[in-house]
């Protein structure tokens, strides 16, 4: 009535006004009219003031004949516009309201009885605004997870960094003691082209001593040839000998036999042949020293053979056994000649290993140093990457601010926690019971692994449904939750902060008490149907969980 | 010739060969040339002491193994074995034989007593000579046995 009364109030005030400027065109004719009058009495023509005065009435007959009563026309139409334009202003406000609030959904619905370009506009700036806070809820997500991932790989790096120093530093402890090997190496190995050296030297000296050994066995052998040749032939001269002694044999035979029968002949003879008897005695005596003298020459020759046929074997022997060691000189002298010919290999072989061996040490040097830098390069990286670890952490705390601060907006998306926990609320409030309840509850938990804990809570402070994930939280930690259903839940800040307004309310992040793993709270009323507050619905979100996500 | 082979018995003069392990003294009035043993020719279905015969002076000449006909056992290889051409048989019907031995060892004197008498065969009896017994051969006899 009040209102009502001000808007008809307001409306005779623009009639007046509409008057007051009837009055104002009619007078102000007037007044040029005199005006034009004071000039014509100057002896100027009289029909410009008469043509003045023909078109100030004609103003002012047409202000009131068309102006006027439009005037009337918009003041009894004033107070219908102003009622409409106060309804339009109330839904704005609202509309700003939940803009505030954050909640872009109902902010939104609050503008569609707006004037339908104001609608639109409302509209659209609310979609570019709901747009702008999705975009960053994905955006910190994004970051978040980006944030966590660089984490883990500067974390992975980080430990690999380290693993990665600690084996530079045993690759350097090893490498210089890879030097001193090659330095021993390198000494040894001049040591061993000097014992080469030697050996070598020695080699040429026992082979030239081998070689005139071999020269004195030859000449040995040539000296016991020239004797078995000489012995062979004092054997054939002793065949010859023995020739010549069967001969005188065979002539004393002869002998021997002829003084036999000049026996007969003189036994024959009687006694004139006596005296020739005697003459064939002696005869046969001497045929018969003949014998014996050969058979000693024989004996003697037979010794004399046989000592020359053992001078035969003994030089066919030494000739085989000199023939032998000049075989095993010349074995030897070859074998020498080999090592010989080996030691000079040898000491160039370990001279070129000493000249490489100080070339790897010097190498094992220009390594050691640098893999000293590389070390303090990987240290430095190390050093770097806990930095950047650290600064991921920070990014990840930042990314997850950004997403919490996002997630104040209520956005028609299944991103927009809010939303969900909304869309929750509605489907628990489709039924009464409890039990049922707790199964759509439950069912809901299930599904987002992202949640720990879900629960309802009536507005005395007591504890309808309580559900938990069993995914997130085993039975000691579910217990432990459960220690809520003994508390008034009216002291608890959430709870305050529901119902400070009794909107849906995110509160910042804590440290879980079941886990001790970060979480924030998302919380709602559940209206009756006259919209009264019946319960608060609050959902414990795994910040971890719901940034993979 | 009769009586210088008496005079050679009378004085005992032998010619001592060897015939295997033995010595035998041939009387020196019997024997004619001592030569180096003949080649013999085996005469086919001779057997005994016949080996065979031999050609000397241009005649055959039967010749007989002395050491067969003594009974001696073989000796050792001899070197220088030697033909006895002797007149064998009695002194009427006596015929030129051969005798091969080892060997012709020297003219000896053996005394008539000093014969142990033999058989009254061939062997006319043993003497020791030179501290070896021999065995004294009567080749009259061996005419006789033939």
């Amino acid at each position: 009535m009040e209102a009502e009364s001000t808007t008809a109030g307001r409306a005779g005030e623009h009639t007046e006004n509409a008057l007051l400027g009837w009055i104002l065109v009619v007078g102000l004719t007037l007044v040029g009219y005199l005006l034009l009058s004071l000039g014509a009495s100057a002896g100027g023509p009289a029909w410009p003031r008469h043509a003045f005065l023909v078109l100030g009435a004609a103003g002012v007959i047409a202000y009131g004949l068309w102006v006027f009563p439009h005037f009337r026309r918009l003041e009894r139409r004033l107070p219908e516009g102003q009622a409409g334009w106060e309804k339009q202003e109330a839904e704005l406000l609202v509309a700003f309201e939940q803009l505030g609030a954050g909640d872009l959904v109902r902010a939104l619905e609050h503008t569609r009885d707006l004037p339908e370009r104001l609608a639109k506009i409302s509209e659209a700036a609310s979609e570019a605004l709901s747009k702008l806070a999705q975009q960053i809820q994905d955006s910190s997500i994004q970051v978040a997870s980006a944030a966590d991932a660089v984490n883990e790989i500067a974390a992975e790096l980080a430990s690999g960094s380290s693993e990665q120093a600690a084996s530079v530093v045993e690759i350097t402890a090893a490498m210089e003691e890879l030097a001193r090997t090659a330095s021993q190496i390198a000494e040894n190995a001049s040591r061993q082209a000097a014992l080469a050296s030697q050996a070598e030297a020695s080699g040429e000296a026992g082979s030239a001593a081998v070689y005139e050994a071999v020269a004195g066995v030859e000449e040995v052998q040539k000296r016991i040839s020239a004797i078995a040749n000489r012995a062979d032939a004092l054997g054939t001269r002793s065949k010859e000998i023995y020739r010549v002694l069967d001969l005188i044999t065979e002539i004393a035979q002869e002998t021997h036999i002829l003084s036999l029968n000049a026996a007969i002949e003189a036994a024959a003879a009687g006694a004139d042949g006596r005296r020739f008897s005697v003459v064939a005695e002696e005869v046969r005596h001497l045929a018969q020293r003949s014998q014996e003298s050969v058979e000693s020459v024989r004996n003697l020759l037979d010794e004399f053979s046989s000592s020359i046929r053992a001078t035969i074997v003994a030089t066919e022997e030494g000739s085989k056994e000199a023939s032998r060691v000049l075989e095993r000189a010349r074995v030897a002298a070859a074998a020498i000649e080999e090592l010989r010919q080996a030691s000079g290999d040898t000491s160039r072989v370990a001279q070129q290993i000493s000249l490489a061996t100080q070339q790897q040490n010097s190498a094992s040097d220009e390594v050691v140093m640098t893999l000293r830098e590389v070390s303090l390069v990987v240290q430095r990286m190390t050093g770097g990457l806990k930095n950047l670890s650290s600064t991921a952490d920070r990014l990840n705390t930042l990314g997850l601010e950004i997403q919490l601060l996002a997630q104040s907006f209520h956005l028609e998306s299944p991103r927009s926690l809010k939303h969900l926990v909304e869309g929750w609320a509605k489907q628990l409030e489709q039924v009464a019971e409890t039990t049922e309840r707790e199964r759509i509850l439950d069912e809901l938990v299930r599904n987002a692994p992202f949640v720990e804990l879900g629960y309802l809570m009536g507005l005395d402070g007591s504890t309808q449904v309580l559900s938990f994930n069993q995914d997130l939280l085993n039975e000691r930690q579910r217990a432990l939750a459960a220690e809520v259903r003994k508390t008034d839940v009216r002291t608890r800040p959430w709870f305050k902060a529901v119902a400070r307004h009794w909107r849906t309310t995110l509160i910042p992040p804590y440290e879980s008490m079941q886990n001790s793993e970060a979480c924030f709270t998302v919380c709602t009323p559940l209206r009756n149907g006259d919209g009264s507050t019946s319960a608060v619905l609050g959902i414990d979100i795994n910040v971890t969980g719901w940034t993979r996500i | 010739m009769d009586d210088s082979l008496e005079t050679t018995r009378r004085e005992g003069t032998h010619l001592l060969v060897r015939a295997g392990e033995y010595a035998c003294a041939l009387p020196l009035a019997a024997v004619r040339r001592v030569v180096r043993a003949l080649t013999v020719h085996p005469l086919p279905g001779a057997e005994g002491e016949l080996e065979g015969l031999a050609e000397f002076g241009g005649e055959p000449l039967p010749v007989l193994n002395l050491a067969r006909l003594v009974n001696a056992p073989p000796g050792a290889n001899p070197a220088y074995p030697v033909t006895v051409v002797a007149w064998a048989g009695p002194a009427a019907a006596r015929e030129t034989i051969g005798l091969s031995a080892d060997a012709a060892l020297e003219v000896v004197h053996v005394p008539v007593d000093a014969v142990v008498a033999g058989d009254g065969g061939l062997l006319l009896g043993e003497a020791p000579v030179g501290g070896e017994v021999i065995r004294v051969l009567n080749l009259e006899a061996l005419g006789r046995e033939a």
